[in-house]
């Protein structure tokens, strides 16, 4: 009987399982690539200096190597940054240009190890920090390229900081190798706040999960406490029961953020519409706030939070 | 002024206008000297009791004198005094012949007895001149009898009535599998579905894959696609009215059967013999409860999934003049998923339930009347649960519907409908709560409610034996009403205070106009209003889409159809041919914002645009009804498409389920009495769907920048499914007898593209990526065995 059962079991979840994959190729796109801007200014610890990337959409079909990546780059733009009282000129720098220690360190930043770097990656850098981004400043970009002009606007907003972080064993059956954090917040009240938070495990790049951003339509107001999942686990190869927890004896480091709500829309429609490829999904456009191009001009206002991962 | 929009209102205000003189020419009818009487009675099936809707009653010798049951089965019908000949026929059963000597008025019931009789071939032959298709002024309605249903072929066995309606021109599917169906190129929320009366709000099972009316309870359902007459409205482009069955009021009896998916019984009889019968009917799947003892060895042990219907009807007739029905439908998906080393548990449970409780009373034998009141609730819930964190998501529609309906026989030249409907509407958006430990969170979002009243009124009038009109006119007044506040001014209103008050004027009209007792013309007007809506951000509807009502931020939707028709009976009414055009405009419809996310927390209503659609076409149709082999082929060559003003810009583009070329061919054929074999083919263009068209940076991963909205197809989806119905004793008149069903869905395994995703892996370290788009198909070939049985 027992038999059967298994067999009749199988058989309907077969039925229902089963599905066929084929590779589809999309037909080629008419008007040829867009610009793309990636630009981030930051207000708070230990701010990462304002950068511009700006690159060139690539054709869906297209090919990807190392030269197609270093090709996106869009070089000898005017970039500008303006927060309404001084206007800086962002500088171009191409890390194969780059001396190789100084190399070594903006590499650094954007998570790449310049000894094996394919690809020479370029950005518009305030190098010397002249526009010194504070919070509730509004910073304005313009850009002028090859007869186009871009433009974009975003708002540092006020820090607001955690008031605390804990871990935690993990919830259900016990496990000592494993934590959870606990995180919590006062949400300033009757003001729209907007968050987005990166993790990084033992001095590694910093990486966002699949849920990077949050807004307080729900906790306006509210003092609470919050679990933030571990953005490191959220990849197919990681255990399921592994999934969004931290383990214990690593070093943590959390860097959490206010944004403004053009910056939380694009992330948030980014997220949306790479979780959102279902059967019965919709396409997602991002909602820029880039005229012009692609892309996001986004204010940060941050803060760090670093400890070992023990309860 | 364009000439398109001037014409169109310059129609619009004819059409009223020429609707308002038709309607009162009712009150100008005809005198005649001569002395007449009234027959007036049910049509029942002999051997259950049933009453058969639609059946026609027409005088011998001249069949243009005739008439055709209403939705409880009641004729009436006024002849000279004298001896007449009275025939009845339906579908199906053997004709009926009565001789009267009229020289008063008459109660007559007539039983007809299933099957074809010898003698029908001479009935069938003067009974040609009087057919419904050709002569009545109902357009692009069909009727389709649920036994017809159970041969056809069927998706893992489950004979399901929404899929057997998009075989039918201008009816397009969901998608593949799918229960839920677009018509004449309105939106899914467009068609208003009933049961007894009832608003189904959400038609399917396990995301709509499977509808939710077992066929076991059905009697009778009726699609109507173009001429919606005055008595229906809510929605802007079609009416499935379905109807459960009584229940035998002759003997008891059961009936069900035990397939891959489910299971079914439905039992049945009488309370009170002739005079009230039940019926019960249950169904339910399984598939994952035998799999439990797998589930539970592992680490999801707890998770399950199931959906159940359970139908129930009774009736009781007081007298000859007074009957009352009572019936119910609740149904339910239940999903829960569990990780119990984690501690959390996800539960997903939704459904409808609905009630009728229906008066008819027959005041004289011209005036049938029908009071309803009608309840139906569609809930959805969503709830997480981790140790202390807790957050359920809720959403809903509860309805109380009180409708008056009066059908008037003064002539038979006449047969005039009249009704006041009055619903109270409670629409639940996604309203949140949560806690974590001792902190509760809630979204702003609040029930909302609404009054929606309709009075109408109209009139299937022959003017002559070549020239028929239906004229009509409904009245709609919809009312948003408190508690709520302003979203625009901050307002407050109390409970049953008025917010937001609609109106509309809905004229419809149609003429036939008989070429010659087999062929007709006809043309119709239909206007239509809708106050609920339900958007969707998914390619087809979810249950957790919500609906929501007409307010201070959203208008109402509508819409004017025009549609014209060529209608042909072919060798003895054997074959019943059509071809339909028809021109659909759509006022104010609604779609959600480009970049839409589905953060539930917000209210829904801020985050539409509003726009207009038409949709066009012409649909070719032919039915065999009689004979060993008989079924349909359907042909619909059509556009559709929508502009909004804040998408792209207001480029106009087609809509997911525009189909340029949709063939259906339906085929069941009688092998022996032991076998009949059922086919279905169909053919349709390529869903439309918006092209992933370039890639780019952000963050070091591939971001995908889609093109135009559908503008770009999928490959034709094709597919034949086949099935092969074996009654091993069909003679036996045993009290038990039972049939095998067997079906291949799929039987050429077409891979037919489902959904498109797309697959992105990135190095910049290395410079290298992988872009990938892959299509995915989900049904392959698909066998399935259904056993059911019968018992008295």
């Amino acid at each position: 009987m027992k038999a059967t059962l298994k067999l009749i079991a199988i058989g309907i979840s077969m039925s229902l399982l089963v599905s066929c994959e084929q590779e589809y190729i999309p037909p080629a796109s008419a008007d040829g690539p867009k610009y793309v801007v990636e630009g981030y200014i930051e207000a708070g610890q230990d701010p990462t200096p304002t950068y511009v990337l700006l690159t060139r959409s690539f054709d869906f079909y297209g090919e990807f190597g190392p030269d197609q990546f270093t090709e996106s780059f869009v070089h000898d733009a005017d970039v500008r940054v303006s927060d309404g009282s001084i206007e800086v000129a962002l500088q171009e720098i191409c890390l194969f240009d780059l001396d190789p220690a100084i190399r070594e360190q903006v590499a650094e930043q954007f998570g790449l190890n310049a000894d094996s770097l394919s690809v020479d990656f370029c950005v518009y850098l305030d190098l010397l920090n002249q526009l010194q981004p504070q919070s509730g400043k509004t910073y304005d970009l313009r850009i002028l390229v090859e007869g186009d002009t871009i433009t974009a606007s975003t708002i540092i907003p006020m820090a607001v900081p955690l008031d605390s972080l804990m871990f935690e064993p993990p919830p259900g059956e016990p496990n000592d190798s494993l934590a959870r954090l606990t995180c919590y917040i006062s949400d300033p009240a009757g003001v729209k706040n907007f968050y987005r938070y990166f993790g990084s495990t033992n001095g590694g790049q910093l990486e966002t999960g699949f849920s990077s951003v949050e807004e307080d339509l729900f906790f306006d107001g509210k003092s609470f406490g919050f679990q933030l999942f571990n953005p490191a686990t959220d990849n197919g190869d990681v255990d399921p029961e592994e999934f969004g927890l931290y383990f214990v004896g690593d070093t943590m480091t959390l860097k959490w953020c206010t944004i403004d709500e053009a910056n939380f829309d694009f992330w948030n429609t980014l997220e949306f519409a790479r979780a959102n490829q279902g059967p019965f999904s919709s396409y997602t456009r991002l909602q820029s706030n880039v005229t012009g191009a692609l892309g996001i001009w986004g204010g940060y206002n941050v803060n760090y939070y670093t400890l070992v991962v023990a309860y | 002024m364009t000439l398109k929009p001037f014409f169109i209102d310059h129609m619009q205000t004819i059409t009223l206008r020429t609707l308002l003189a038709g309607l009162w020419c009712l009150f100008l009818m005809e005198a005649n000297a001569q002395a007449k009487y009234t027959i007036s009675g049910y049509v029942k099936d002999n051997e259950t009791g049933e009453t058969l809707i639609g059946a026609n009653v027409f005088l011998e010798k001249d069949a243009t004198t005739g008439t055709v049951t209403n939705t409880y089965g009641f004729f009436s019908i006024t002849l000279p005094e004298g001896p007449q000949r009275i025939v009845v026929s339906y579908l199906g059963y053997q004709t009926y012949v009565e001789d009267l000597d009229l020289h008063a008025n008459a109660n007559l019931n007539i039983q007809l007895i299933q099957g074809i009789a010898m003698e029908e071939v001479v009935i069938a032959a003067k009974a040609e001149e009087e057919d419904d298709n050709v002569q009545s002024t109902s357009m692009g309605r069909v009727t389709i009898p649920v036994e017809q249903l159970k041969v056809l072929p069927a998706l893992l066995g489950e004979v399901d009535i929404l899929k057997t309606i998009q075989l039918l021109p201008g009816v397009s599917s969901a998608g593949e599998g799918s229960a839920g169906f677009y018509v004449r190129g309105g939106g899914a929320d467009q068609n208003l579905v009933l049961l007894d009366e009832a608003v189904v709000y959400n038609s399917g099972h396990f995301l709509g894959f499977f509808s939710v009316f077992n066929s076991d309870a059905i009697k009778n359902t009726t699609l109507i696609k173009g001429g919606i007459p005055a008595v229906y409205g809510g929605r802007l482009s079609s009416v499935l009215d379905i109807q459960m069955k009584e229940g035998n009021n002759q003997e008891f009896q059961g009936e069900g059967g035990i397939g891959l998916i489910s299971s079914r019984l439905t039992l049945e009889g009488p309370i009170v013999k002739n005079k009230s019968s039940f019926l019960i009917s249950g169904r339910r799947t399984y598939g994952f409860d035998l799999a439990q003892p797998f589930v539970r060895q592992t680490d999801f042990a707890g998770t399950n999934y199931f959906f159940y219907d359970l139908n129930a009807k009774m009736n009781y007739q007081f007298s000859q003049n007074d009957r009352v029905y009572l019936s119910g439908y609740f149904g339910r998906d239940v999903l829960t998923f569990a990780q119990p080393g984690r501690d959390f548990q996800f539960t997903l449970p939704y459904g409808n339930a609905t009630a009728t409780l229906r008066w008819n009373h027959l005041f004289n034998d011209k005036l049938f009347f029908n009071l309803s009141a009608i309840y139906n609730d569609y809930q959805f819930k969503a709830g997480f649960e981790q140790e202390e964190f807790k957050f359920d998501i809720f959403s809903g529609v509860r309805d109380y519907t009180a409708k008056f309906d009066f059908d008037y026989f003064p002539s038979n030249n006449h047969q005039v409908k009249t009704g006041l409907h009055a619903t109270h509407h409670r629409l639940t958006p996604n309203i949140i709560r949560g806690n974590a430990g001792d902190t509760e969170f809630e979204n702003t979002a609040e029930a909302k409610y609404a009054h929606e009243y309709a009075v109408y009124l109209q009139d299937d009038w022959k003017i002559n034996p070549w020239i028929r009109v239906n004229l009509g006119l409904r009245a709609t007044l919809f009312q948003q009403t408190g508690p709520y506040t302003s979203g625009i001014d901050g307002q407050v209103y109390d409970g049953g205070e008025i917010v937001k008050t609609y109106n509309s004027l809905e004229p419809r009209m149609f003429v036939t106009t008989t070429l010659n007792p087999n062929t007709s013309l006809k043309a119709g007007i239909t206007s239509t209003t809708q106050y609920l809506h339900l958007v969707s951000n998914s390619s087809s509807t979810l249950p957790a889409d919500v609906w929501v009502p007409s307010s201070e931020l959203v208008k109402p939707q509508r819409g004017w159809q025009y549609a014209a028709g060529y209608f042909q009976n072919i060798r003895k009414n054997a074959f019943e041919a059509s071809i339909e055009v028809y021109y659909k405009s759509l006022k104010d419809q609604i779609d959600y914002r480009e970049s839409y996310v589905d953060n539930s927390v917000d209210q829904v209503e801020n985050e539409f645009v509003f726009g207009d659609g038409r949709a066009y076409g012409t649909e070719f149709f032919i039915r065999k009804n009689t004979g060993a082999l008989n079924g349909w082929i359907g042909y619909t060559l059509s556009r559709t498409d929508r502009t909004f003003p804040d998408i792209e810009n207001g480029r106009t583009y087609p809509t997911t389920y525009d189909r340029t070329h949709d063939l259906s061919v339906v085929a069941n054929y009688r092998l022996t009495d032991k076998l009949t074999a059922g086919l279905v083919f169909v053919y349709a263009t390529g869903k439309a769907f918006t092209p992933p068209e370039r890639v780019y940076l952000i963050e070091g991963e591939l971001q995908t920048d889609y093109g135009p909205r559908n503008s770009r197809r999928l490959e034709p989806y094709h597919r034949m499914d086949v099935s092969l119905t074996w009654v091993p004793n069909p003679a036996s008149q045993k009290a038990f007898r039972s049939e095998w069903v067997f079906s291949i869905y799929n039987v050429y395994n077409r891979k037919n593209t489902f959904f498109i995703y797309t697959d992105y892996e990135t190095d910049l370290q290395s410079g290298t990526a992988d872009v990938n788009a892959y299509k995915v198909s989900i049904f392959p070939i698909l066998p399935s065995v259904t056993w059911n049985f019968k018992f008295k």
